[in-house]
């Protein structure tokens, strides 16, 4: 649950932009790219989670490494052999393909790590609620239920305790009083959704087209920057169709050059990726010298 | 025709076949991204369906409850890899029948990455859950399977073990292999294995111990309510 500039934005910007920077980080395997995508994600990353954020940043480094090994193995593709294995040639540019798919599953946790903290069950509801009305009723009544029957769970088991029917020590004991908490909780929780649905009955539902409680409205802001952020990706597509982000590495190493026109794109690139730290940074700045002048 | 049916026939003849065709014109690596739209592309039908279905108020909380179960079960057991959230999908497959089965399992999926952490295998797993808990109810809701404990917790085991762990494995191999060839994709269905037996014998005990009273209880509620009446009449009674 993180508040920041960019976040407080519509949530149909937000996950534009996630759809953007995902979609893009998949796709495009040129090194450039994913160099500036890995940094963009972690800065943001990094200025959501504070401190927190490097933990998971360097859970992501010995996966990197292990995945750049992996792939080599399965892919003997390329000139230069660098050492055999089991009889097969390891070779520099499957290690490279290899470093490139890593770097894309990273820059993608990384996203999906500031996608977490952005895009909350609440505003994906709202944004699916009036496409899917049936669909996301049943995810919002499934997301309030969790908390409660986990609750629940836990007075089930202090009351098991009391009378004397608490876990032991060994994992054969946790799973079957495991299970007789679970049996005690369907139980519960069964009754309980016969109200909840009668009374759902009785005050209208299904008698008439649903309409969803919507707090976000897009305001002007909110359309200056989604324009922003569909002419920055417009561009990169535009000299992604040319060939700026095409990268081949086997057999032969080929990696276009970002170069002329296809600087303008990769610079596009990057301030779309740059887009929320620069929004959160700004408030920041913002808020510290409000701050001191008072 | 209904809505939903036609949805699916232009899903499956028209939009598949395109994400396929365009996948493959794709410059580089898309499997990841075409297996997965395909993914997202086969769900859609079934959501479709069951929002053309306009499902009543209790159908609709049942089903709620039912998911809650499944991704709390991960709290009621403590044990660390010891997963409930397969069994009980299976189970609300075997007392509903395949489409409520595929709800559940698709919706405790989404549910419980919001608690967990939403991923590049968010859409697998709601196929992959959905998947196990429709085949549940293919076998079981239909009667073709007896509802005994033993079949049914043998069921689990071998649908977790050679079906819906290997399908979240097939994930991995589009996202992080550069090459897809047999070899490769094999490696990570050998090194997977261990895992899903694992999470297989925690639904089997599951289902074993559990699946006779939680359907007995799902059964009683069903008479002391009368749900199933209601709900097999169309529109309000």
């Amino acid at each position: 649950m993180t508040s920041d500039a960019f976040s407080n934005r519509h949530p149909a910007v937000n996950f534009l932009f996630f759809l953007g920077a995902i979609g893009f980080a998949v796709l495009i395997q040129h090194p450039a790219y994913l160099i500036a995508g890995a940094l963009g994600a972690a800065a943001y990353y990094l200025l959501l989670s504070g401190r927190k954020g490097w933990k998971r940043i360097g859970m992501l480094v010995p996966m990197f490494l292990l995945l750049t090994a992996v792939n080599p193995l399965f892919n003997t593709y390329g000139e230069r052999v660098l050492f055999h294995v089991f009889g097969r040639p390891y070779t520099l540019e499957a290690l490279l393909y290899g470093g490139a798919i890593a770097g894309v599953f990273v820059v993608m946790m990384l996203w999906f790590g500031c996608y977490n903290a952005v895009m909350t069950s609440d505003k994906f509801t709202s944004l699916f609620g009036n496409l899917i009305p049936a669909l996301s009723l049943l995810l919002v009544m499934v997301l309030r239920m969790i908390p409660g029957f986990i609750r629940k769970a836990g007075q089930i088991t202090l009351a098991r305790r009391a009378i004397g029917l608490g876990a032991g020590e060994k994992n054969r004991d946790k799973i079957r009083h495991g299970m007789g908490v679970l049996s005690a909780l369907t139980d519960w929780a069964l009754e309980g959704s016969v109200v909840t649905g009668d009374s759902m009955r009785a005050r209208g539902y299904g008698s008439g087209r649903r309409t969803s409680f919507q707090i976000y409205t897009m305001k002007r802001g909110d359309w200056c920057l989604l324009a922003v952020l569909m002419f920055l990706a417009a561009a990169v597509i535009a000299v992604s169709a040319m060939g700026a982000t095409a990268a081949e590495f086997t057999p032969v190493l080929s990696i276009a050059p970002v170069s002329g026109i296809y600087a303008l794109g990769f610079a596009a690139y990057c301030a779309y990726l740059l887009i929320p730290s620069v929004l959160h940074l700004k408030e920041e700045l913002q808020w510290r010298r409000s701050r001191s002048k008072i | 025709m209904k809505k939903s049916h036609i949805a699916t026939l232009i899903v499956f003849l028209a939009v598949i076949p395109a994400t396929l065709v365009l996948g493959s014109r794709l410059p580089g690596r898309a499997y990841y991204v075409t297996s997965t739209l395909v993914i997202v592309e086969l769900l859609i039908p079934f959501f479709l369906a069951f929002e053309g279905r306009r499902p009543q108020a209790r159908e609709l909380v049942l089903l709620a409850v039912m998911c809650a179960l499944a991704v709390a079960g991960r709290v009621a057991i403590p044990v660390p890899g010891f997963k409930a959230i397969f069994a009980v999908i299976m189970i609300a497959g075997i007392a509903f029948g395949p489409e409520s089965g595929f709800l559940v399992g698709a919706v405790s999926a989404l549910a419980s990455n919001f608690f967990y952490s939403q991923g590049p295998y968010t859409p697998w797993q709601m196929m992959a859950y959905g998947a196990g808990g429709m085949l549940a109810g293919f076998l079981f809701a239909k009667n073709l399977l007896p509802r005994k404990p033993v079949v049914m917790g043998l069921f689990g085991f071998l649908a977790v073990a050679f079906f819906v762990g290997p399908l979240l494995d097939t994930c991995s191999v589009f996202l992080v292999l550069s090459k897809i060839s047999l070899k490769g994709a094999m490696a990570f269905y050998v090194s997977g294995f261990a895992v899903n037996v694992n999470q297989a014998i925690a639904t089997a005990a599951v289902l074993l111990l559990l699946g006779k009273p939680l359907l007995e209880k799902l059964d009683r509620v069903k008479t002391k309510y009368g749900i199933l009446a209601v709900e097999e009449g169309s529109g309000h009674p």
